[in-house]
């Protein structure tokens, strides 16, 4: 190649290079804004107002709070609203928006973590059985009336699932390992095996029992109805160190999606990694569907979305993706609470009607830019 | 960086692999791994990056057993160059040399560095690839990915490369360039090489060593000169090869050759007058055919005397530089008269050889069938001043049969119930 | 390996309680009262509720609570009811909460000073209301001896004491009346088969198998494994009962030809006979006062000879 042309080459390389690097980062820094201003905007939704139809209150009027006293309600202990709102925000609205963040955080990097371990697009948080797991415990309770019981009642069923997801994780994975050497592919078979159990299990229980439906169905679609402090501290402690320690290990993942021999000879240890990766993802996961039952499409598509938007490299995809996923998430409750205002549809219907289209369309753009 | 190898076996399962491998790759030598499909090449290289489990104490870095050390030391001590990568991913070719800085993170909190880019940048100047840096790695060719895949192990500062079978899935152009480049890495850097190779010729030019094994077993590692024999050769791959040196360098080169003759030997001799390599195919062609061939005169030095050593045919020779003596030109004649037909390739004919024209016009006075081959009309072979095309046309006058190729001959060797 | 897991794993769930624990919020302390009007209370689960004073703004979560609240006069002290609350008509004019889960905005908004519940409700809102100052009563029954015990809990509740215990001895002697009837001597126990959906029956500790029995029958699926099971078409033919009832919803389908007609039945003694009779479904899911009528329809139905 004539010399002085493949320097020019490297030079509007490396421009290109920059260019990109710059986008990407742009990206990254842009989405903790895009949090914040979702997470704002979320709080100030609600049946009461100011974004949401508004209520009847003890006069019987029709009321709707506006911004002033919405952000007065928040501040003061008192507001000067018809009643008490400082708790409604307080203790409904603002557990709920953290619950929905943390939540979307912990699946969609969960499911990032799950795709390099895997090798596999497909991949989800799920993929070692998590949410049949969880679903398993949560049905006991309902079924065996533990959920009745006076003051440990609710908390019986986040434990409760969080247990049974774990177990279900130990088994798949004891499953899938010889000889202190995971296999991924016998640990992805053996996760979609157990799962399929578990859920003829559930199903058998829900028949048997003859347990109803709407109890179960909020659980197995996902919600964030049982928003509570208590279970906002719990899934940030599992959330916060979880995605601390996966970020912190983001290289030896770029290393792992080149296979493992690759990864073993670029000094990465591969058991170790997939090892680490898959409890800490199963720790993180069973903690956020403990409270909220099974919310599909965050861990899959979430990854997906942001490997389009700022590449595969993990130092860079990871917290992209956590902050995705929280505020998708927080958006997506947003929608389910005022779609059918004053009802509420279970989240995880608005999930995988959203981010199966949306998805779809940018793997079309990105198929057709590459291909230019 | 030296590697040693103790008493090495190796199995999988129930199934032996490797039987009691023991060499040493010296600091700065180009070795090369060698053997047919399933001598267990792959699986000692395997060994040797410690990414299969071996028992301890049986190979040794640099003097340290290979157990004591942390992938991230094996990682800094010797980079691992792969058939082929892929990755449906889209890492940039940059992002891939990138990793190679992996095992030198000073920790996973620090990150890479200003130092990190720069030895990348390097490196991938050094293989002529960061002109495409940007460009996402699956999209790039053969030839360009697996000198990517070369600075990533550059980038790594290495001691040592080991390769397995680079250039298998690369044209001649990807090949060479890679091997090229590998030998100046080795050369100029002085970092060692361990390449498992599959091609023969490959290995003979670059290697300094030759490994080669065998069903698991070691069978013997030496200069590529003493270890690519035709008899070495032929008990391992099972190949019959005639070994050549190549004419612009010191190396050897291997050519398949079998001097087995398909068709059963019927016996019939003929003879060749031949020169100049003119005779080679036709030789080749009558023994593949069953003949018993013999060849004069022939000057030691001419290639046809070779290609008849090569196929171990009874030859009448003669010195260098001197023209064909009455002993030469009498065993010629006896050679004649053995045998039932006379074939004459349309060799150069000079003072030096003239006497095999002589043999020829006996050899026709005498009864017997001569053939001669037709040589192309615009390469003149007489350099005696016309006094060859003379014989010739004496031959064919009285008797001898023009030929156009070596097709004709045989057909018309078997209708002249010469069979 | 193994090790590290089970190591995690315990770890996590230690966090996990730690962190639940942490979280919890204390309950909001009882505002002082001016008059001493407080009492307190026991609810169907064994809870104490210390109330004020009588509750003016009452939420029902449920259909059946609500229907209990009007029966003893405490209608218009009832501010919200459940998506489901449709009888009586009343309740079409107070304002909706949701009902799985509830709307907790909306009932913030109603500012109650009492939510009544079922044990269907979801613990986890009902706990977060109890934060906010909001207390609840759950009422659960199982029998119709609980429905009157819960009736009259809740005239105390409401401060409609004379007019609840009214209302319940009036259902204990429409009871008794029935009773009177159907359990007296030689008075035959027909086979009854009871469905509130195709094939799917009350089994024994059920509501619906207990008034099966108060009616004078014969519950054909008395000995069954579980409260609500799924029975096989050929249990039912095997069992031939003398008399079928189904229960007709908002979303029913069914039909007594419907029921003649499925493969098999016709042979069946209640098929034969013509006795294929219907019943409002809520009137036996309702665990209020009209579950004695319920109870009076069961009677004519089984044992029209005693009721014309």
């Amino acid at each position: 190649m004539d010399h002085l042309a493949a320097q020019k080459d490297s030079e509007t390389t490396s421009e290109e290079y920059l260019r990109v690097l710059r986008r990407r980062t742009l990206i990254l820094s842009a989405l903790p804004f895009a949090l914040l201003i979702s997470a704002f905007l979320a709080v100030f939704i609600g049946t009461a107002g100011p974004l949401g139809p508004g209520v009847i209150d003890q006069e019987g009027h029709h009321e709707r709070i506006s911004f002033g006293d919405a952000i007065d309600a928040i501040l003061n202990a008192h507001g000067d609203w018809p009643y008490d709102y400082h708790a409604v925000f307080w203790d409904v609205r603002i557990p709920r928006v953290l619950l929905a963040g943390l939540v979307g955080a912990a699946l969609a990097c969960s499911g990032t973590a799950m795709q390099a371990v895997f090798r596999n697009p497909m991949a989800d948080p799920f993929i070692v059985g998590v949410s049949s797991g969880a679903s398993l415990g949560a049905v006991v309770v309902e079924v065996t009336g533990l959920g009745a019981l006076v003051a440990i009642g609710t908390i019986m069923s986040p434990v409760f699932a969080f247990i049974t997801a774990l177990v279900t994780v130990l088994v798949v994975y004891s499953l899938g390992t010889v000889r202190g050497r995971v296999y991924v592919d016998t640990l992805l078979l053996s996760g979609v095996a157990v799962a399929a159990f578990l859920s003829a299990l559930v199903s058998f229980l829900i028949y048997f029992a003859h347990l109803e439906y709407h109890r179960i169905i909020f659980w197995l679609l996902g919600s964030l109805a049982q928003a509570t402090w208590p279970a906002v501290a719990t899934v940030a402690l599992a959330v916060g160190v979880g995605s601390m320690l996966i970020f912190l290990f983001s290289r030896d993942l770029n290393a792992l999606l080149l296979g493992e021999e690759t990864a073993h000879n670029l000094g990465a240890d591969p058991e170790f990694l997939k090892t680490l990766m898959l409890v800490v993802a199963a720790v993180m996961t069973s903690a956020a569907v403990a409270f909220t039952g099974v919310i599909g499409f965050i861990g899959l598509i979430i990854p997906h979305m942001m490997r389009i938007a700022v590449g595969a490299d993990h130092r860079i995809l990871l917290p992209s993706a956590t902050l995705a996923g929280a505020t998708f998430l927080i958006l997506a409750d947003s929608v389910a609470r005022t779609v059918i205002s004053p009802n509420a549809l279970p989240v995880g219907i608005i999930t995988a009607l959203s981010g199966g289209p949306f998805f779809l369309y940018l793997l079309r753009r990105s198929r057709t830019e590459s291909e230019r | 960086m030296r590697f040693e190898v103790r008493n090495l076996s190796f199995s999988f399962g129930d199934k032996r692999v490797l039987r009691d491998i023991s060499f040493e790759a010296a600091d700065g030598e180009f070795l090369g791994l060698m053997g047919p499909n399933g001598s267990g090449k792959t699986t000692l290289l395997r060994c040797m990056t410690h990414y299969l489990q071996t028992e301890e104490n049986r190979i040794f870095i640099n003097g340290k057993p290979l157990q004591s050390l942390t992938s991230t030391d094996l990682a800094k001590t010797f980079a691992v160059v792969p058939q082929s990568s892929s990755t449906d991913f889209t890492f940039s070719a940059h992002d891939i040399v990138m990793m190679g800085r992996f095992p030198h993170m000073s920790s996973r909190l620090a990150g890479y560095g200003k130092v990190d880019d720069a030895i990348v940048r390097s490196a991938m100047e050094k293989t002529n690839t960061w002109h495409f840096a940007a460009r996402p790695f699956y999209a790039l060719s053969g030839g360009e990915r697996q000198r990517v895949i070369i600075a990533r192990a550059i980038a790594q500062q290495p001691q040592g490369l080991l390769l397995d079978e680079p250039t298998v899935y690369l044209d001649i152009n990807g090949q060479l360039e890679v091997m090229d480049l590998i030998k100046k890495l080795n050369r100029s850097e002085g970092i060692s090489v361990v390449a498992v190779l599959h091609d023969v010729n490959l290995a003979a030019r670059y290697c300094d060593r030759i490994a080669l094994l065998s069903q698991g077993r070691l069978e013997a590692i030496a200069s590529p000169k003493e270890v690519l024999t035709p008899e070495l050769i032929q008990s391992v791959y099972g190949v019959d090869v005639v070994v050549r040196k190549d004419p612009f360098s010191e190396t050897v080169y291997v050519v398949p050759h079998s001097t087995v003759s398909v068709v059963p030997k019927h016996g019939t001799r003929v003879h060749l007058l031949c020169g100049g390599g003119t005779g080679g195919p036709i030789m080749k062609a009558l023994f593949d055919a069953g003949f018993v061939v013999s060849v004069g005169v022939l000057n030691v030095l001419d290639s046809d005397f070779e290609n008849a050593n090569d196929m171990h045919l009874a030859t009448v020779a003669e010195v260098p530089f001197a023209p064909i003596s009455d002993s030469a030109h009498g065993e010629n004649l006896r050679k004649i008269q053995e045998s039932s037909a006379i074939v004459m390739s349309p060799f150069p004919v000079g003072p030096g050889n003239i006497r095999n024209l002589e043999a020829a016009r006996t050899a026709a006075r005498s009864g017997k069938a001569v053939f001669i081959l037709e040589h192309d009309p615009e390469k003149g072979i007489d350099f005696v001043g016309g006094k060859a095309d003379g014989f010739i046309k004496e031959l064919i006058s009285s008797g001898a049969v023009l030929v156009k190729d070596v097709g004709e001959l045989l057909g018309r060797l078997s209708c002249g119930g010469i069979k | 390996m193994i090790w590290l897991v089970l190591g995690v794993t315990v770890s996590a769930l230690l966090a996990f309680t730690v962190g639940y624990y942490a979280g919890i919020s204390s309950v909001e302390e009882p505002l002082p009262t001016e008059e001493d009007e407080s009492f307190t209370i026991v609810d169907d689960y064994g809870r104490s509720i210390t109330l004020e004073k009588i509750p003016q703004r009452i939420v029902s979560s449920a259909p059946s609570p609500t229907e209990i609240l009007f029966a003893v006069g405490a209608g218009n002290q009832l501010v919200g009811v459940d998506d489901y609350s449709d009888y009586p008509a009343a309740t079409a004019n107070i304002t909706k909460v949701g009902s799985y889960p509830l709307n907790v905005e909306t009932i913030i908004a109603l500012a109650p000073d009492l939510i009544v519940g079922s044990d269907l409700v979801p613990r986890v809102q009902l706990e977060q209301l109890e934060d906010e100052g909001i207390p609840y009563v759950l009422f659960a029954d199982r029998t119709l001896e609980d429905v009157l015990k819960t009736i009259r809990l809740a005239g105390i509740i409401t401060g409609h004491v004379e007019q609840a215990n009214s209302v319940a001895e009036n259902l204990s002697l429409r009871v008794d009346a029935v009773k009177m009837k159907t359990l007296a001597e030689n008075v035959s126990k027909p086979k009854v088969y009871v469905e509130y959906y195709e094939l799917w029956t009350y089994g024994p500790g059920s509501f619906g198998d207990d008034l099966i029995a108060l009616a004078g029958g014969t519950n054909i699926a008395h000995n069954a494994s579980s409260e609500y099971p799924n029975v096989e078409s050929e249990f039912v033919i095997a069992q031939d009962p003398e008399v079928i009832v189904y229960t007709v919803g908002v979303m029913s389908t069914t039909t007594a030809d419907s029921i003649a007609a499925r493969p098999g039945w016709d042979n069946i003694s209640a098929v034969e006979n013509d006795m294929i009779y219907s019943i409002d479904d809520n009137l036996m899911s309702r665990y209020g006062p009209r579950i004695v009528d319920a109870l009076e329809q069961l009677a004519a139905i089984i044992h029209p000879e005693l009721f014309s």
